[in-house]
């Protein structure tokens, strides 16, 4: 009987906290969005799985909440360019479209409102926005810069092997490579004959090369493009190794690899004619398709390699953050947006529809993991993750245009792999420096 | 002179002709029939010669892709340029080739000058200044800076042209009291109407063809239809057939302007070089 | 004789154009040489300062300036010599009497790729070119050449915005050269041919000092249109692979697009601008009828 009092004076303190959350369990996407019903706003898209999939979202959020999403299709080569542009400008853009690599960027120039912004407001913040259920990992590099976080991961990617595991089967071998050298020394040889190659690194002389392959045989190897003092670290034996390790590796990848960017590579696996490619998880669903693939069942996926200084896959992703330029009934309807199209209830929907979320709920379910292949591994990696796979800072699209210049020179021999590492050492810390990273004037963030 | 071309090998001339044309001409029928293949289609390998034909690619990029309003931006830009160089280009080519003035050699070589700066060279330094005005990404900065090359191509041909009118009919109407802006607007400009149609075809198509100026200043409402083209190239798949029917919708105008204007075309390009 | 005119009359006619170029032409340029004197990053905006002189040291001693500026006077020896040779062949097949209506199609079918639209003769490349896909390679194919890695292999590459070069720029001198052709008096030719039977004797002294003034204008033009070179390029191979066909214009938009280094993308225009304008007018005043 006491036990009972108890159990009910419990219910009665639960039922007092519901009635407490009562008024934030009234918050619904219609109630919040009905100040800003007629709100336009524009926002850069890409043409990848993940933007088609919110494409399709669209018209259950305009119709749920009279905001009008324009979405613009652009190049991720010229996304940047565009955004940097309009930024400067005062154009019209509210939504920001940030590759991780930008944050530092954007939040530097103050061109993107920090999401505590919002979610300090009662009327604007979902109550079940739950920022803990993102991957950590994922949600700080794609959208935190130091310490605060600004956008919500909405296309999301990690570096995975995709492979034709029949290709594999006829060579013998029933499981894809565990470590970058015997997919070099083992499985490079055995699977490139007959016009058909081992592996393909798409390299072209863009974010690709540096991002796909010049950092992506750094990390597994113990290199690193910057060490504690902010100098560079591409002359250690490490970087060295896996740079040469990469030179090494081209003699299983199709010819003219420097002007393969992800379609290209994507492609060559999709046809049969590369049997092993290290790509981003959202090309799941172009290879998965029968429409632009031909692998079917052939199709597998696996962690990337590891190396010797373990796996560190490849990381990469985009969040959407509020920009400041937009006025203030546009940063609360993009707000909305941005919390309802990466939101927990839509995570599923998401996925299926072919975008990659980053949500630890939406993965939990074991039937979902059976259906896209690609998610255990893709779990397993986001773990794994180095967060500094590039380095975040403002002064990336500087250096990744030396990495593009010089990575690509390296590989198509027009300098040694020494000569090379120690020029992008030299223009990255000339970068730096003049950044005032040196003379104390900036923190070595990160 | 009828011996020598009986001694020729016609058959091979023709051949050679033939040959020629083919050169010319095969690039755009490969474009068109691109643009006329599904996806699939498109990337068979070897490359396909017969198939069942879709203009699935040009409602695509007509009504889903935005070329339309692309296509109506490039108008928009193209004839106003055009407009506004015959407007204030006929004036000053009459001028220098009616009037004698100090520096009027220095000043003809400015205009012909500008015909060599590269776009590149301006449109950073306009970017930030359209940004200043708010004229960014509107139709009027494009419509402005095309007059960086329309202006003097109008200006250079129809200085030529008024200088082959003879001086009498102007000299015979200052006589009877008129004005200079009389026998410019209504004896000298009619008569000059070849050149400054030439002029304005040729404005029209290299307005209609420019990508720089409209890659930087224009990124969304005044975005003209080889800036568009431009977005297609690096999607996760290279969509061969809808970037071919946006070429195929971008090429098709000019191409008839430049039949319509094939005569001039030569002596418009070069300048009046060549006659 | 010259009519004479009050000034005020002169300024009128004149000046709404020179005013207009002014504004779009010179305006610019001036606030691009400021620029051009600052460290202007878009997304360093913070940091602008005055550094003088510095980015143009920069930019002189850039090896990857001059290697762009190799690589365009590269195409320039390479594709105008090609073009002159082959549009000379075809203005003088186009110039003899006889096949009237075979003559008139082809002069309307040179036409046309001078007029296309030079981005779309890039992605035009891009489609015909491609190794798997490109019906140029099955061509080849057909004659028993293996399929090229045009877009892929360097030198391919350059190779091949040599060729799309002289696709589009072919037609254009023939035209040039039939048009000088056309000045030679046709009294003069017919006393020569019936002279001599050597074509090549007739060509050397009898037509060539006619075609002087078109070859000036196609070395002109020509001139100009490979320092300008950006859209065939930009679309059909970003410059790469590598920086393999980055000319001058494409580096530049690389610069102040992509790095967003405003200020030394100004410095490169504006050296590149000096170089133009001195080529232009030793060319102009050296060959176009001036004004008289």
């Amino acid at each position: 009987m006491k036990l009972l009092t108890h159990a009910s004076a419990l219910a009665l303190v639960a039922s007092a906290g519901l009635g407490l959350a009562g008024k934030a369990q009234a918050w619904s996407l219609e109630e919040a969005a009905k100040p800003y019903a007629g709100t336009e706003l524009e926002v850069l898209f890409l043409d990848r799985p993940g933007y088609a999939a919110a494409i399709k979202m669209l018209p259950e959020f305009e119709a749920a909440t009279g905001i009008k999403v324009n979405h613009t299709t652009v190049p991720y080569e010229n996304a940047l360019g565009e955004q940097v542009r309009d930024f400067v400008a005062g154009g019209d853009l509210d939504i920001a479209l940030i590759d991780l690599v930008w944050i530092g960027n954007f939040a530097e120039n103050g061109w993107i409102e920090p999401i505590e912004t919002f979610t300090a407001n009662a009327d604007l913040a979902d109550p079940d926005l739950d920022m803990a259920d993102f991957f950590p990992l994922v949600v700080n590099a794609f959208g935190g810069w130091n310490g605060t976080i600004y956008g919500l991961p909405f296309d999301n990617y990690s570096g995975l092997m995709f492979y034709n595991s029949c290709m594999l089967k006829d060579a013998g071998f029933d499981k894809p490579p565990e470590t970058w050298a015997d997919l070099k020394d083992v499985y490079g040889p055995a699977l490139t004959k007959d016009g058909k190659y081992a592996f393909a690194l798409q390299s072209k002389r863009n974010e690709t090369q540096s991002a796909d392959s010049f950092a992506r045989m750094l990390w597994p190897f113990g290199g690193s493009f910057l060490n504690a003092e902010f100098k560079s670290n591409l002359m250690s034996p490490e970087s060295q190794a896996g740079l040469t390790f990469r030179q090494d590796l081209m003699q299983y990848m199709p010819e003219g690899i420097v002007a393969y960017d992800h379609s290209e590579t994507v492609n060559a696996l999709a046809q049969g004619d590369v049997a092993m490619i290290t790509e981003w998880s959202a090309f799941y669903s172009t290879l998965a398709s029968p429409e632009t693939s031909k692998l079917g069942d052939c199709l597998a996926v696996a962690p990337e390699p590891m190396g010797p200084a373990g796996r560190k896959p490849a990381l990469g992703g985009f969040s959407l953050a509020v920009a400041t330029q937009a006025d203030d009934a546009e940063k609360a309807a993009g707000w909305l947006f941005i919390q309802w199209v990466t939101s927990k209830a839509n995570a599923g929907k998401y996925l299926e529809l072919g975008g990659v979320p980053a949500r630890q709920s939406a993965y939990a379910d074991p039937a979902l993991a059976a259906t896209y292949k690609f998610i255990p591994a893709l779990v397993e990696s986001w773990k794994d993750g180095v967060p500094e796979f590039r380095p975040r800072f403002a002064e990336w699209p500087a250096i990744t245009e030396i990495v593009q210049e010089w990575g690509t020179k390296m590989m198509l021999g027009e300098v040694s792999v020494e000569e090379g590492a120690k020029t992008i050492g030299e223009k990255m810390e000339a970068v730096l420096a003049e950044a005032g990273y040196y003379d104390g004037k900036k923190p070595l963030a990160q | 002179m009828a011996a020598p071309v009986q001694r020729r090998n016609l058959v091979g001339e023709a051949v050679l002709l033939t040959v020629i044309c083919l050169f010319c001409v095969f690039p755009f029928y490969w474009m068109v029939t691109t643009s006329l293949k599904t996806q699939v289609v498109a990337l068979q390998s070897p490359p396909v010669w017969v198939f069942t034909p879709t203009l699935a690619n040009y409602w695509e990029v007509l009504f889903v892709d935005k070329v339309g309003p692309a296509l109506v931006n490039s108008i928009i830009v193209a004839v106003c340029t055009t407009g506004l160089a015959v407007l204030l280009g006929t004036p000053a080519a009459y001028a220098l080739a009616r009037f004698e003035f100090r520096g009027k050699t220095d000043l003809w070589f400015w205009f012909i000058t500008n015909r060599f700066v590269s776009p590149v060279v301006l449109a950073f330094p306009v970017f930030l200044i359209s940004r200043e005005l708010g004229l960014r990404d509107t139709h009027l900065a494009l419509i402005l800076m095309y007059l960086t090359f329309t202006l003097p191509i109008v200006i250079w041909i129809c200085t030529d042209q008024f200088r082959s009118i003879p001086r009498e009919l102007d000299e015979a109407a200052l006589l009877e009291g008129a004005s200079q802006f009389r026998i410019f607007r209504s004896i000298c400009l009619p008569l000059a109407m070849p050149g400054v149609a030439v002029s304005a075809i040729l404005s029209f198509i290299f307005s209609w063809n420019e990508l720089l100026f409209a890659y930087i200043l224009a990124p969304k409402n005044a975005k003209t239809a080889p800036a568009m083209a431009v977005t297609f190239m690096e999607g996760y798949d290279v969509p061969y057939g809808k970037i071919m029917a946006t070429s195929t919708l971008i090429v098709v105008p000019v191409l008839i302007f430049a039949l319509l204007a094939s005569k001039h075309l030569v002596r418009g390009l070069t300048m009046g070089a060549v006659k | 004789m010259t009519t004479r005119v009050r000034r005020r009359t002169i300024a009128a006619f004149l000046g709404p154009a020179v005013a207009a170029l002014a504004l779009v032409g010179i305006a610019p340029l001036l606030y691009a040489v400021w620029k051009s004197l600052h460290y202007f990053n878009l997304t360093k905006l913070a940091q602008e300062r005055y550094v003088g002189l510095d980015n143009y040291a920069a930019v002189l001693t850039d090896a990857v300036f001059w290697q762009a500026m190799g690589r365009t006077a590269t195409l320039f020896a390479i594709a105008v010599p090609v073009q002159i040779a082959l549009g000379l062949t075809i203005a003088l097949v186009l110039h003899r009497p006889g096949l009237t209506f075979w003559k008139t199609l082809t002069r309307l079918s040179l036409v046309l790729p001078m007029a296309t639209t030079y981005a779309v003769v890039g992605l035009l490349a891009q489609v015909m070119l491609n190794q798997k896909y490109g019906v140029f390679n099955q061509m080849l194919g057909w004659v028993g050449i293996d399929a090229i890695n045009f877009i892929g292999d360097p030198t391919n590459a350059f190779i091949a915005v040599i060729l799309w070069d002289i696709w589009q720029w072919t037609p254009f001198v023939a035209l040039v050269l039939l048009a000088g052709l056309s000045t030679v008096p046709p009294e003069i030719e017919e006393a020569a041919t019936l002279e001599t039977r050597s074509n090549w004797t007739v060509l050397r002294f009898v037509q060539l000092p006619y075609l002087v003034p078109s070859l000036v204008a196609v070395l002109i033009l020509r001139t100009a249109d490979t320092l300008k070179l950006f859209d065939m390029p930009f679309t059909m191979t970003r410059g790469g692979p590598g920086a393999a066909t980055e000319f001058i214009a494409v580096l530049i938009e690389r610069v102040g697009n992509r790095q967003f280094d405003i200020g030394m993308a100004a410095a490169q225009s504006i050296i590149m601008l000096a170089l133009t304008i001195v080529l232009a007018r030793l060319y102009i005043r050296l060959f176009y009828r001036e004004v008289r």
